[in-house]
C-alpha cells in the first residue's frame, strides 16, 4: 500500500484519511475501513496528511499522535484552524497514558478520542456516530475554557459540542476498558485456578521424581560399590613389585577398572581395562569383565584354572584376550567393547607376557637411567571383531625397571583449547619423577593430566598404574 | 531437501555416501541418533557399498567407534564394502591407538575412497 493510495469509496462510504506512521497498523486499518466500504488515503505522519487533506478534502480524519516530521496533536491543530478543513471530524488515536492527553488533545480541536490498541469494529462505530452529528460550520461557543487537572489549571480553546463529544468518547473508552478488564480478570481467575491444579499435579510428579531418584542414586551407590571392588586390595602386597595407582572416574560410574595380583606363587598378573563410553551401560560391562579376570580359581575366572592333579594352571594373556573376545561376542554387537592391557609378570625372572586388546603402549622407565620406552601390542579391541586371535608380546624387565600401564583418558585427556596431552608430555613428565618414590611419580603424572585440563577436569576416566620390580 | 538431521547422504551408483554433520560426536544422544539416522538410510538395502566421510568431525568419543563397528559388521555381513575418508589426523590417532585402522579401510578423500571400490 503506498501513501494516499486511493481506495475508492462504494456508496455509503466516506473519504477516509489516515496519519499512521506505523506500516502495520495503518494498514490493519486501512483493511478494515475498505471492507467497511470507505475510501482510505494513508499518510506516515501530520505532515503529509496535511498535504492531502488540502489536495482533496477528506470526510473524517483518524490520527495517530506520536508521528515524526508532525505529531497528530500539531496535524489536528493545523487542521482545525484551516478554514476549509476545521469542520472535518477529527480522531485521535491515544494510548491514554496520561491523563494530560485529553488536555493537549481537546487544546489541539480533536472531536474523538478511540484508545490503543482498539477493535477495527470499535473505531468505525466511532467514526458513524461522529458523522451523524455533523460539526457546525462556526461553532459559536468556542471560547476559551479553564480546566484543572492533576492540581494544575490549562486555559484551552475548544467549542461546546467538541467538549461534549470529547467527554463521551472518554467516558466510552473507560467503559471499554474496564469491560475489557472485567473479561481479562475472569480469565485470569480461570487461569489461576488451572494454575493451582496444575501445580498439585507438578508436585506429586516432583515427589514421584524425587522417590525414583533416590532410588536410582541407591542403585547407582550400589554399582559404584561393586565397582570399586574391581580394583585392586588396598593391602595387595607382592614380594619383589613395588606398586601404585591412580583411578579418577570422571562420572560417578566408569568405564576404566585395573587391578594387580598374585596368580600363583611366581606370578603376577596386572590389567588395566577401558570400556567405551561413560555410566550405567559401560559399568555393567566392566562389572561384568571384571568376573572374568579374577585370581581366584572359579568357573568364571579365565586366568587361572586347576589342574586334574590340584596344581594351578595361569593361563598365557593371549589365551585370556582371545577367549574374552569370544565370550563378548553376541549375535547382535551393541556397539560396547573394551581395550585392555593383561600381563603375566614371572617375579623371579622379570619376564613379562603382555597382549593388547586396542589398548595404549604401556611405558617402561630403565632403571639404569636409559631413555623412556613404549611398548606396545598389536590387537583388536575386545568384543569388536570376532574370531580374532590374540598374539602376545614378551618384555624382559630389569632389576629396578618400572612399568606404567594407563587409559587413553592419561595421553586423550583435552586442555581448554581441545589439544591432547599426548604421549610425549606423559613420558616427560614420568621421566621428570623417575627419582621420586613410586607412588610420588604416579601421584605426578595424574596431578600433570589434571592440570592440563583445568579449569573443566578430565572428561574421561583416568587410570594409571605403576610397577617397579625390584627382585 | 536433506531428510536427516545428522548425516548428510548422497548417492554414487549404488554407493551410499554419508557426510556427518556434527564437528563433535561425543553425547550418547548424538551417536544415538547417528546410529538411528545411519540405520534409516542403509533401509532395506542388503550389504551396501557405503562411504563415510568425516571431513567435518573434529572430534570424536570411543563410543563411535563401536558404531562404526556395529555399521562395518552389518554391512560386511551383506558382502558390502565400508570405506571411510577425511578423517583428521587427530582422530586418526584415535583409529591408531586401538589398532583400529587395521580393521577399517582409511583413505584421504572422498575421490581416493571411491576409487577403491571398483
Amino acid at each position: 500500500m503506498a501513501q494516499g493510495s486511493d481506495s475508492g469509496a462504494t456508496p455509503g462510504g466516506v473519504d477516509v484519511l489516515i496519519a499512521e506512521d506505523s506500516r502495520m497498523q495503518a494498514r490493519i486499518l486501512q483493511r478494515a475501513l475498505t471492507e467497511a466500504g470507505h475510501a482510505v488515503r494513508w499518510a506516515e505522519n501530520g505532515a503529509a496528511a496535511l498535504a492531502l487533506a488540502r489536495e482533496r478534502r477528506p470526510d473524517i480524519i483518524v490520527s495517530d499522535i506520536e508521528m515524526p516530521e508532525m505529531t497528530g496533536y500539531e496535524f489536528c491543530k493545523a487542521v482545525k484552524t484551516d478554514a476549509s478543513l476545521r469542520t472535518v471530524p477529527f480522531i485521535l488515536l491515544s494510548t491514554l497514558s496520561d491523563p494530560i492527553d485529553i488536555i493537549r488533545g481537546l487544546d489541539a480541536g480533536a472531536d474523538n478520542y478511540v484508545t490503543k490498541p482498539y477493535e477495527p469494529a470499535y473505531l468505525l462505530g466511532r467514526m458513524q456516530s461522529l458523522l451523524a452529528t455533523p460539526l457546525g460550520v462556526d461553532d459559536a461557543d468556542a471560547g476559551m475554557l479553564e480546566v484543572t487537572l492533576a492540581g494544575q489549571t490549562f486555559r484551552v480553546r475548544a467549542g461546546r459540542q467538541q467538549v461534549l463529544n470529547l467527554l463521551v468518547s472518554t467516558f466510552e473508552n473507560a467503559v471499554a476498558k474496564n469491560q475489557e478488564l472485567v473479561v481479562a480478570n475472569q480469565e485470569l481467575s480461570v487461569a489461576r485456578d488451572s494454575l493451582q491444579r496444575s501445580n498439585e499435579e507438578l508436585s506429586t510428579l516432583n515427589a514421584e521424581i524425587s522417590r525414583i531418584n533416590a532410588h536410582m542414586v541407591r542403585d547407582l551407590e550400589a554399582a559404584a560399590k561393586v565397582q570399586r571392588s574391581l580394583l585392586p586390595a588396598n593391602d595387595v602386597s607382592i614380594p619383589s613389585l613395588e606398586l601404585a595407582w591412580k583411578y579418577v572416574p570422571c562420572q560417578g560410574l566408569a568405564g576404566d577398572f585395573l587391578n594387580v595380583f598374585r596368580l600363583d606363587d611366581e606370578h603376577a598378573g596386572l590389567f588395566v581395562v577401558d570400556v567405551s563410553g561413560h555410566g550405567v551401560p559401560s559399568s555393567l560391562m566392566a562389572v561384568t569383565v571384571g568376573r572374568f579376570l579374577t585370581p581366584k580359581v572359579s568357573d568364571s575366572s579365565l586366568l587361572v584354572r586347576q589342574t586334574a592333579d590340584g596344581r594351578l594352571m595361569v593361563a598365557p594373556p593371549a589365551e585370556v584376550a582371545t577367549q574374552l573376545n569370544h565370550l563378548f561376542q553376541a549375535d547382535e554387537f551393541s556397539g560396547l567393547y573394551f581395550t585392555m592391557l593383561y600381563g603375566v609378570l614371572h617375579l623371579p625372572s622379570g619376564r613379562l607376557d603382555y597382549v593388547s586388546g586396542g589398548h595404549p603402549a604401556l611405558l617402561r622407565v630403565p632403571a639404569g637411567g636409559g631413555a623412556l620406552e613404549f611398548h606396545g601390542a598389536e590387537g583388536f579391541p575386545i568384543a569388536f571383531v570376532p574370531d580374532v586371535e590374540y598374539q602376545q608380546v614378551t618384555l624382559q624387565l630389569q632389576p629396578g625397571d618400572r612399568i606404567y600401564l594407563y587409559s587413553d583418558g592419561v595421553p586423550e585427556a583435552m586442555n581448554k583449547d581441545q589439544e591432547p596431552y599426548g604421549e610425549q608430555a606423559m613420558a616427560d613428565c614420568v621421566a621428570a619423577g623417575r627419582s621420586q618414590p613410586l607412588d610420588t611419580s604416579v601421584s605426578g603424572l595424574l596431578a600433570a593430566v589434571e592440570q592440563w585440563c583445568v579449569p573443566v577436569g578430565p572428561l574421561d576416566d583416568v587410570t594409571i598404574l605403576g610397577v617397579a620390580w625390584r627382585p | 531437501m536433506d531428510q536427516y538431521r545428522r548425516i548428510q547422504t548422497g548417492k554414487k551408483g549404488d554407493i551410499l555416501m554419508v557426510l556427518f554433520k556434527d564437528k563433535k560426536i561425543l553425547d550418547d544422544t548424538v551417536l544415538d541418533e547417528i546410529r538411528a539416522e545411519l540405520t534409516q538410510f542403509i533401509g532395506k538395502a542388503s550389504g551396501p557399498d557405503m562411504l563415510l566421510d568425516f571431513s567435518g568431525v573434529e572430534f570424536m568419543s570411543s563410543a563411535m567407534l563401536g558404531l562404526l563397528g556395529q555399521l562395518h559388521r552389518k554391512i560386511s555381513a551383506g558382502k558390502g564394502r565400508l570405506r571411510m575418508c577425511g578423517i583428521r589426523p587427530e582422530i586418526f590417532q584415535v583409529f591408531k591407538l586401538t589398532n583400529l585402522d587395521k580393521l577399517f579401510s582409511i583413505h584421504k578423500d572422498a575421490p581416493a575412497a571411491l576409487a577403491t571400490f571398483t
